[in-house]
């Protein structure tokens, strides 16, 4: 009884491990080519400034560009932008989706 | 061997994660936002190991190694609440003001892991000789709010990063393991009658 008991937890352990998804960070992924062709994060950031946005913090995730920051409306939310078009593709409030383009 | 028997060494290597947090945080290395993740998922673990005790006895029978831990557990789970703290710490600052914290107070994720936060602090500050003794039978009873706790925090953090597997892969050998038990259980429970 012991060695079943054993048997079956390292069983769902192991099937638990192999049906989680291997990726499991970025909320959306952009298919955007090379990083070569990609506008900076400082242009994206700018833009942003522009639009009324603060920006805590931004970084590539995904293969899109990552913000973390307030938006014009005053949402604290977690953004994700094309890295060339510069788009806004994704846009929650912690996981709580309040924006996402149609195809992505 | 008795290095590893002494109390504090277990707080020590409880607080190792935390000391490391800090110090990327003390030298900028690392910012709040980067340390909600690891302080959060700290707490949960531990949680987890701290409720998998009991059940994994019953399951697998009295081996050493979980006499070992059953005897640590309420350290465990203080550990656990330490590390909410200090998740709830790397949150404030993040937000930095209040308004932007009950902006978002009802968010699904938000309000989750604040409730989970409040039923942990019950057993939490409950966890001492004194409370133990004072409150006899009902102390056990109080220790229970681990369990709604729990799956508050298993919510919270599906919700916060919309996203099923890491949370689950953490709570589902968790699940199984308690399931296992009840299941285990029944017909001792007949015999027993």
């Amino acid at each position: 009884m012991r060695t079943l008991s054993l048997l079956s937890l390292a069983g769902a352990a192991a099937l638990t491990a192999i049906a989680t998804p291997a990726s499991a960070t970025g909320a959306i992924k952009c298919q955007a080519g090379p990083a070569s062709s990609w506008k900076t994060q400082d242009a994206l950031k700018a833009k942003l400034l522009k639009e009324g946005w603060q920006v805590r913090k931004t970084k590539p995730d995904g293969g899109c560009y990552e913000v973390y920051g307030t938006t014009p409306e005053g949402d604290r939310v977690e953004a994700y932008f094309h890295p060339v078009t510069l788009e806004k593709l994704y846009v929650a409030r912690r996981g709580e989706v309040l924006f996402r383009k149609k195809g992505y | 061997m008795a290095i590893f028997n002494h109390r504090f060494s277990l707080w020590a290597l409880l607080a190792l994660p935390a000391v490391a947090m800090l110090l990327g945080y003390g030298r900028g290395s690392a910012e709040a936002m980067d340390l909600l993740h690891p302080s959060g998922e700290m707490s949960a673990r531990l949680m987890i190991i701290a409720i998998a005790i009991s059940p994994l006895i019953s399951i697998l029978g009295p081996r050493k190694w979980l006499q070992w831990m059953a005897a640590r557990r309420r350290a465990l789970g203080v550990a656990a609440f330490a590390y909410a703290v200090l998740h709830l710490g790397f949150y404030i600052i993040d937000m930095g003001n209040v308004a932007d914290m009950v902006a978002e107070a009802l968010a699904p994720g938000i309000w989750t892991g604040w409730a989970a936060f409040i039923l942990m602090m019950v057993p939490a500050i409950l966890s001492n000789d004194a409370s133990m003794r004072a409150l006899k039978a009902r102390w056990k009873q109080l220790q229970r709010f681990v369990y709604p706790a729990a799956i508050l925090t298993l919510l919270h953090w599906i919700w916060v990063h919309n996203n099923l597997g890491p949370a689950l892969v953490h709570f589902i050998p968790l699940a199984l393991i308690v399931a296992l038990r009840a299941f285990k259980s029944l017909p001792q429970a007949k015999q027993g009658a």
